[in-house]
């Protein structure tokens, strides 16, 4: 029974960091229909950002963590802006632009940084939910994962921004028509997943230890995750993070943690064999 | 009365048009008894192994648009299997590798099997998910005690039974050598049946998928059959580079399940070259893949960051490949001089 509950609380808190990871990615995959694969690398790039505000320039923690998502949400808008835009004439074109953005990235960092993992201060306590105690930093990054998704549903789906991110999303030629402007929209989506990297980095840090390269995970997590519940489609990619979630945890207390990276993967290929456009996601 | 005589290309004409590939063949592999030092020597040969993992991607992805990014599957399970295969079995690597190829390519079909039910970028992201799926097997716990862990497995390289009688100094350059031109030998092989096979009605068939899948069918294509034939043949292909690659440098780690490593080279030339014209990326990948290894003399540790930036601004200038036009216009000026070489003797 107490390892049911742990699974059950660490399996929601989990869910909840790839659900937020993975709406950041598919605001572009679903708009653009395209996948950034620069998405990781920009999470890395908001966690230096911040360690090097708080021990090089002594901002302030809330300064540096303001200062550092906006410095990447402009950042993902440069990138969107240089190398998906203008790829999207040749699709294919988009994997090696975005992918030699995120080893640029990587390399950057590993020659500034070099390869020692860095991270930044954590929200010291523990607090007893349920029987289970939980670290309070989890606490909150669940808390603050759960406040981002309601805003970016309340945005998707009252503002009227939001209603057109999801008319381009649906179609490309159909929003043209009404009037909406397809490129304004993405860049829109470029500057809204710049910050949901930022936020998700941020912090994740604390808890994974950074290094340069560690924004591979969260971007194939994330992908999986969109890919499983249907492109463009926020349901879907809900109850797949939750899925990808639950499942890693049940198979980290049953099996042990390496294998348990593998497990959600074999699960998502199998739901693609089955459902090739996603569990809610539509045919074209 | 005059007999209608139909033009037949002569066997001259058409030795003449090879001649200046033949050449350049011919001076490449001559480049190690020129006294090229070990170090390049080495470099060449893993960029003619590079080359077969271009030829194959360019094969089934830059005919039929499918783009395959799980090469790193096929080419990591042909090294361990080569691996394993000396490890339980006691097979020399010389004779294991053609066997681990096979192997590896049967295991990619059935794996592939299911996904090529699913079309266009949902094929692209399944693939990706295999590699990653694999590395994450062969590090975690039960798998890991077989298969090595993250030290990988060791084994005596290719020809090290043979090598070992030689003394210390020619040993070498017997091994590196012999390496090069091995590997040389089995890339030309492959560039000239991929050509073959990526202009035959075959390829054609391929290129129709690329171009309407739907209207392929409706005009009588066994699509799934012909992307089935395609794929596996593919995937021999980066099975061979795979196995080729783990008998010349032991120990096999999980690394080679890293798309950095195995496919993004192999990409790039691909992009580059000139999807599907085989032509393209064949030059492609030795022109990126030695540019990359100058730069680590001339930028050190900055050359990633550059060679990336370059990489895109070229792939953002001509998405459809620079490589194949350039060597049109190189092609059609030495034709020109070619020609005139022979009217005027």
């Amino acid at each position: 029974m107490e390892e049911f509950k742990y699974i059950l609380i660490f399996g929601l808190l989990h869910s909840l960091t790839y659900l937020v990871f993975s709406l950041g990615f598919s605001l572009i995959f679903g708009v653009a229909r395209l996948p950034n694969l620069s998405y990781g690398a920009l999470y890395v790039f908001a966690g230096y950002a911040t360690y090097i505000f708080l021990t090089q320039l002594g901002l302030d923690f809330s300064l540096a963590v303001i200062a550092s998502t906006l410095l990447t949400a402009t950042t993902s808008f440069a990138v969107g802006e240089f190398t998906i835009k203008p790829a999207m004439k040749f699709p294919v074109s988009v994997f090696i632009t975005t992918m030699a953005v995120a080893y640029i990235f990587e390399e950057f960092f590993r020659i500034q940084m070099g390869l020692r993992p860095v991270t930044l201060p954590l929200y010291s306590g523990t607090t007893t939910v349920m029987g289970v105690p939980v670290s309070n930093h989890w606490l909150l990054v669940g808390l603050v994962s759960l406040l981002m998704v309601l805003a970016l549903l309340l945005f998707l789906f009252k503002t009227s921004i939001g209603r057109a991110v999801r008319a381009v999303a649906e179609s490309w030629e159909e929003s043209m028509r009404l009037g909406i402007n397809p490129l304004k929209v993405l860049r829109v989506t470029f500057l809204l997943s710049g910050v949901y990297a930022a936020l998700t980095g941020i912090l994740l840090t604390p808890l994974k230890a950074l290094t340069p390269g560690s924004g591979w995970t969260p971007l194939f997590t994330a992908f999986a995750v969109v890919v499983m519940g249907g492109i463009g489609n926020v349901l879907g990619t809900v109850i797949a993070s939750l899925i990808y979630g639950f499942t890693e945890q049940l198979v980290t207390y049953m099996l042990g943690g390496g294998i348990a990276r593998v497990v959600p993967l074999v699960l998502i290929v199998l739901v693609l064999v089955f459902r090739p456009h996603g569990l809610f996601g539509r045919g074209e | 009365m005059s007999k209608l005589v139909f033009a037949k290309p002569s066997k001259i004409k058409k030795v003449r048009k090879l001649l200046p590939s033949l050449a350049v063949v011919a001076i490449y592999l001559a480049l190690p008894i020129m006294g090229l030092s070990g170090f390049w020597i080495d470099v060449l040969t893993r960029v003619n192994i590079f080359l077969l993992i271009t030829l194959s991607l360019d094969l089934y992805s830059g005919t039929t648009l499918y783009l395959n990014l799980g090469v790193p599957f096929t080419v990591g399970a042909s090294a361990y299997a080569i691996a394993l295969l000396n490890r339980y079995l006691g097979i020399p690597v010389e004779y294991a590798i053609l066997p681990s190829a096979a192997i590896s390519a049967v295991l990619s079909f059935a794996i592939f099997i299911p996904s090529l039910r699913v079309r266009g970028a949902y094929f692209s992201i399944l693939s990706l998910l295999l590699p990653i799926i694999l590395a994450g097997l062969v590090t975690s716990q039960p798998f890991s005690l077989y298969l090595g862990g993250e030290g990988g497995i060791s084994y005596p390289p290719l020809f090290f039974s043979y090598a070992r009688t030689l003394p210390a100094r020619e040993r070498l350059f017997f091994l590196s050598a012999s390496y090069f031109y091995i590997s040389a030998a089995v890339a030309i092989v492959a560039y000239v049946i991929c050509y073959k096979v990526a202009y035959s009605d075959f390829g054609f068939m391929m290129r129709s998928i690329g171009q309407d899948e739907l209207l392929a069918e409706a005009s009588g294509i066994d699509t799934f059959r012909v992307k089935l034939v395609g794929f596996t043949a593919s995937s021999f292909l980066s099975a061979v580079a795979g196995a080729l690659y783990a008998a010349m440098r032991p120990p096999v780690t999980a690394d080679v399940f890293i798309p950095a490593n195995t496919l993004v080279p192999s990409l790039t030339a691909v992009i580059l070259g000139g999807m599907g014209t085989v032509v393209g990326p064949a030059i492609a990948n030795h022109l990126t893949l030695i540019t990359y290894e100058v730069l680590w003399g001339v930028l050190g540790r900055w050359r990633i960051i550059l060679y990336m930036c370059l990489l895109i601004v070229l792939v953002l200038l001509r998405p459809q490949g620079f490589v194949f036009y350039l060597y049109l216009r190189l092609k059609r000026a030495v034709s020109t001089k070619i020609s005139r070489l022979f009217e005027g003797a």
